[in-house]
């Protein structure tokens, strides 16, 4: 009980701060701290289906890259509808593909939804590319609307929505067992009355549209997108390891993991002027993390002697063959 | 619990037709007869035994029952409908519940959550009385808040139970549930079978424990070779000698 409190109370001084930044530090500083809770978020949308499912999603980034262009296309000329029409069209076209994607692929299990989803991305890229409408390999420009203060207050508040609506719906509800449920033994999931197939496509249409919108605040944010910037798959590749670093299937390893590899990328950024030496970074994590921390840095809090990991079922459903006959 | 949120198959009218009918049940993996066609009854309120030496089906019919394996052909009626080749949740839905031979927990998740999770998919209301009542039936208390990959042997056994118990089934299917557990756990689980039996539900069970299957069961199944081969009383059964050398791989 004690614990929790202060808990609570940190949490609550967090938010505090949080909402009180502008006034406390520069621009600079506020474009970054609008970057680390646009990973955060990112990150946390990832962890959905990838930490409390078990289902890795290796295309992410087409998720935020449909948000992104979405946005970008509706709201330059001559179109110029309103950011906040744009971000729910953003989300229709999000939630429309993931279903397409996820309806055939998450009922078989093994690595055909992570071959898929990866797919989708590459496919993604090579439209965004050719086509005209979405202005090829040059991209799209939006409005430039320089109010740094708007975008950090944007993304804090999409970051903390996505956040709320973790604990409540993974955290704290009936939605939450299922879907930790199936992660954790299929078969028996289903021997439960839980209707698998569905319960995975819910978790994967919430964690594609979550994605989305932090696109479609980016594309706003940056005024200037092209298809590597938003589609690539090096923004998905920071997700799993913001994910695995901070804590697979918890709700805060992902803050924790999102906010130290971004602050990470940008001091490398400001003192090397390249970031080479962050994707090297990246791939050194990944394996540190998947030898000596499979519950990463959450998990160095959590009470527990052993026993199997959450990331032990996530790789089980990769390695698995597809077909629900074995116990 | 009110009637409308009860279990179909639970509701006072059920009549005195067996609960569960398996006819001509046929499952071939590959060249291998798992199932050649399998007949058998369960009736309301009873207790029955399914024995048969390894490899003789017996885990491979609460699967094709249970709808995690379908069916190449045959009869499947539970509680009146026909089951055959449905999907494991919507049997799940019906009122039939099964454990699983090697205990399938929900690892990451405590055991609180494991029972919680068992009530998730329509037997929501009062869960968390229920699975306190059910910590307190198996003698869990003490590792509620454990993660179940954290538990003793016999505990898993007796978690695998208890998910079973949380379903409010009609008929539940348990698969060597006592296999290799303390005689105090296994106490704990028969003392359970029976309670629930008063309460009218209904039980197919496997089981290597000749002890156990005498003390607990009204009827004996006797499988072998996909096939059932016999059935009826324990005391009539063990005089059998032709079921005895098929079960024990020797005459008696």
């Amino acid at each position: 009980m004690k614990s929790r409190w202060l808990g609570l109370l940190l949490l609550g001084a967090l938010l505090v701060v949080l909402v009180l930044l502008p006034l406390l530090v520069n621009n600079y500083w506020l474009r970054i701290a609008t970057g680390a809770l646009m990973w955060a978020g990112l990150a946390c949308s990832w962890n959905m289906l990838g930490g409390y499912a078990g289902y890795i999603n290796f295309g992410h980034s087409a998720f935020f890259g449909l948000g992104a262009y979405a946005t970008a296309l509706l709201m330059a000329d001559p179109l110029g509808l309103p950011f906040t029409v744009t971000v729910l069209a953003g989300i229709a076209v999000t939630a429309a593909c993931a279903v397409v994607i996820g309806a055939p692929t998450l009922r078989l299990r093994g690595a055909y939804f992570a071959i898929a989803t990866w797919a989708f991305a590459e496919v993604l890229i090579q439209f965004a590319t050719v086509m005209d409408f979405t202005g090829g390999i040059g991209g799209l420009s939006l409005p430039p609307f320089l109010n740094e203060r708007f975008f950090y207050f944007a993304m804090l508040a999409a970051a903390v929505l996505t956040y709320l609506a973790t604990w409540a719906l993974f955290e704290r509800s009936r939605f939450g067992l299922k879907v930790k449920a199936l992660r954790d033994h299929e078969p028996a999931a289903e021997a439960m009355g839980i209707n698998t197939a569905l319960v995975k496509l819910q978790t994967f249409v919430l964690s594609a549209i979550t994605a989305s919108v932090f696109g479609a605040i980016f594309a706003y944010w940056v005024t200037f997108i092209n298809p590597r910037s938003v589609f690539g798959g090096d923004i998905t590749d920071q997700m799993v390891v913001m994910v695995l670093l901070g804590g697979l299937g918890t709700l805060w390893g992902p803050a924790i993991g999102g906010v130290a590899l971004f602050v990470v990328n940008r001091l490398i950024w400001m003192y090397w002027g390249d970031t080479a030496f962050y994707i090297a970074i990246l791939g050194a994590a990944i394996v540190l993390v998947v030898l000596f921390l499979p519950n990463g840095i959450a998990g160095l809090f959590a009470r527990r002697r052993g026993g199997a990991t959450v990331l032990d079922k996530t790789v089980e459903k990769l390695a698995r063959a597809g077909g629900g006959d074995r116990n | 619990m009110s009637a409308a949120t009860r279990p179909q198959a639970l509701q006072p009218a059920a009549a005195t037709d067996p609960i569960l009918v398996v006819r001509g049940l046929h499952k071939h993996f590959g060249g291998i007869k798992a199932a050649n066609g399998v007949d058998l009854e369960v009736g309301r309120r009873e207790i029955a035994g399914l024995i048969g030496p390894n490899g003789s089906g017996k885990s491979t019919l609460f699967s094709l029952v249970s709808g995690t394996v379908t069916p190449d052909k045959g009869e499947v009626r539970f509680d009146g409908r026909d089951i055959a080749g449905q999907s494991a949740y919507k049997v799940a839905r019906l009122g039939l519940a099964r454990t699983f031979q090697i205990p399938a927990l929900f690892d990451n998740m405590t055991v609180t959550e494991n029972l919680l999770a068992a009530a998730a998919e329509g037997h929501w209301a009062g869960a968390r009385e229920r699975a306190a009542e059910t910590l307190a039936l198996l003698r869990l208390e003490h590792v509620a808040d454990n993660r179940a990959s954290d538990l003793s042997g016999g505990q898993q056994k007796l978690l695998e139970f208890g998910r079973a118990v949380m379903r409010q089934a009609a008929l539940i299917l348990l698969d060597e549930v006592t296999a290799g557990v303390h005689p105090n756990i296994r106490k704990i689980i028969l003392e359970a079978i029976a309670g629930l039996r008063e309460r009218g539900v209904s039980f197919l069970i496997i089981e290597h424990d000749m002890e156990m299957v005498r003390n607990v069961c009204d009827r004996i199944i006797v499988m072998d070779s996909g096939r059932v081969v016999t059935s009826g009383r324990f005391e009539d059964i063990v005089r059998d000698s032709e079921v005895m050398q098929s079960y024990l791989g020797r005459p008696q």
